[in-house]
């Protein structure tokens, strides 16, 4: 036992982050930050082991999130503790994994229907609430405020609710769009323009804002106290692709003369 | 055997969706602790759920590893990228910091998921300009529309574009930033509302359709 005790203190100790491990660190997310990149100039083996090894990580995160927050203190502790009520649900989310095995499949249904119920349930009041009253309720509330407002705010006011309308109108098929409605509808068209371009815009700003980070961190772990990672690592990516490029010129000119 | 199938599934439904429903709209002591109980439920019923994917995912690998199709080798960094995790969260207690140190699993999220995760959609950074070059050719008024507003959104958050605009159009008294704040709080929420109005229109018909057994395809064939 004692030998066991002193064995995993061992293993233990290994882990214990130190400035070492900050190094390794640093270059395991060069290298696999470079091979996600190399995609961009073509698919390659590195890229693809990188991706493997993202869905791989994110499922482990996930499985390690939902161990620690949900099976361990929801499920298996309450369980201990003789509170056999949090059965109901296990039953249901096992029954779930009836899929897998065709003849009793059918069990997953009831796992199914619970969540589908629940949501179901849910989406009523606060698709209400959230989107639709409040929604409605965003759009008129400030026009009963309007003597209290300066010109251009009265303005905007009610340049949104002629925008919420128009795109209504837009989304009304009950009617057909000619005429009076049509030109309505068509100015809705203009509202969704600038709200997906102003989305379009954004989602553009956080992916770059994204980049900008990933580029510092390629800087960062270019110093000497790194050992130089992302040179090193962005050298080695060149000269594979230069060498597999040299190494396939002969066999492509060949496949190319036997077509 | 249709009744333990089919009907019972479908009571099922109706009764949590009814229920769930009505909890929303009755204060009680009852329905709020109904509702607290169901949403643990779900949680618990959600992480089986994600066991189902989990064991989908790891069969669909085996099943590539062992009969070595083409790429069967990559497939086993699936394996690896989620040992890299696990064993880390293990050890110790899926905690990322101890006494303000950082654990096994910290590194693995900071250096293995975090990289990994940052770079996938920073990539996206690539493809979205090449989807904004065809998106952006102008053919019609709508499309100027959404070139402008997306033009004007990306050029006010960089600083070049910010003195681009102060060079050519600080004579309207208007900074680029006051620009994008009227986009966004004025015209872009009259389009977003109008989505979000019709949006919540269908879910909450769709929701009605599922809790009274109407729309049933989630339920599969028999």
């Amino acid at each position: 036992m004692e030998l066991f005790a002193n064995l995993w203190a061992w293993f233990s100790g290994l882990f214990v982050i130190t400035p070492a491990w900050m190094t390794l660190g640093a270059w395991v997310a060069v290298g696999l930050t470079i091979f996600i990149f190399s995609f961009l100039y073509k698919d390659n083996p590195f890229f693809k082991i990188a991706e493997h090894l993202y869905l791989g990580a994110g499922m482990g995160w996930w499985f390690q999130v939902y161990l620690y927050s949900i099976f361990i203190p929801k499920v298996w502790d309450p369980l201990m503790a003789h509170q056999w009520g949090v059965i109901i649900p296990a039953v249901l989310g096992i029954s779930l994994v009836t899929q897998f095995i065709p003849r009793i499949s059918w069990m997953s249904r009831y796992g199914f229907t619970f969540m589908m119920g629940y949501g179901a349930g849910l989406a009523v009041p606060a698709g209400l609430s959230t989107d639709f009253i409040a929604q409605i309720g965003g759009t008129i509330e400030p026009l009963s405020r309007m003597a209290s407002m300066t010109p251009f705010a009265i303005f905007n006011s009610l340049l949104v609710a002629f925008g919420v309308i128009c795109v209504l109108f837009y989304f009304f098929f009950s009617v057909e769009h000619k005429g009076a409605v049509k030109k309505v509808s068509s100015i809705g068209i203009y509202f969704l323009m600038i709200y997906f371009g102003a989305a379009f815009g954004n989602t553009v700003m956080a992916r770059f804002s994204l980049l900008y980070g990933r580029f510092d961190e390629l800087y960062t772990y270019s110093g000497s106290n790194y050992f130089y990672a992302t040179q090193v690592i962005l050298i080695s990516m060149v000269l594979y692709f230069v060498v597999h490029a040299l190494a396939n010129k002969g066999k492509k000119g060949t496949s190319e003369e036997a077509a | 055997m249709k009744f333990i199938k089919k009907q019972i599934p479908l009571m099922i439904v109706m009764v949590v969706g009814l229920l769930t429903l009505a909890s929303y709209y009755v204060p009680n002591k009852h329905s709020v602790d109904y509702i607290e109980l169901l949403s643990k439920w779900e949680n618990i019923v959600m992480a089986f759920a994600f066991l189902l994917g989990l064991i989908s995912l790891f069969y669909s690998h085996y099943n590539k590893i062992s009969r070595k199709t083409d790429g069967w080798g990559y497939s086993l960094f699936v394996y690896i990228g989620f040992l890299g995790m696990v064993v880390p969260a293990m050890m110790n207690g899926g905690r990322q910091m101890v006494d303000g140190r950082l654990t096994m699993l910290g590194w693995s999220f900071n250096y293995i998921y975090n990289a990994l995760s940052a770079t996938m959609f920073a990539v996206l950074a690539f493809y979205i300009v090449s989807t904004a070059y065809r998106s952006f050719r102008i053919k019609s008024k709508q499309a100027f529309v959404l070139f402008l507003a997306a033009f004007v959104l990306i050029l006010g958050k960089v600083p070049l574009g910010q003195i681009i605009w102060d060079f050519l159009l600080g004579w309207t008294h208007a900074t680029v930033s006051e620009v994008i704040e009227w986009i966004m709080s004025v015209p872009a929420v009259a389009g977003k509302r109008g989505i979000m109005i019709g949006i919540s229109i269908g879910a909450i018909v769709t929701s009605l359709k599922i809790i009274f057994g109407i729309e049933r395809q989630y339920m599969g064939k028999d």
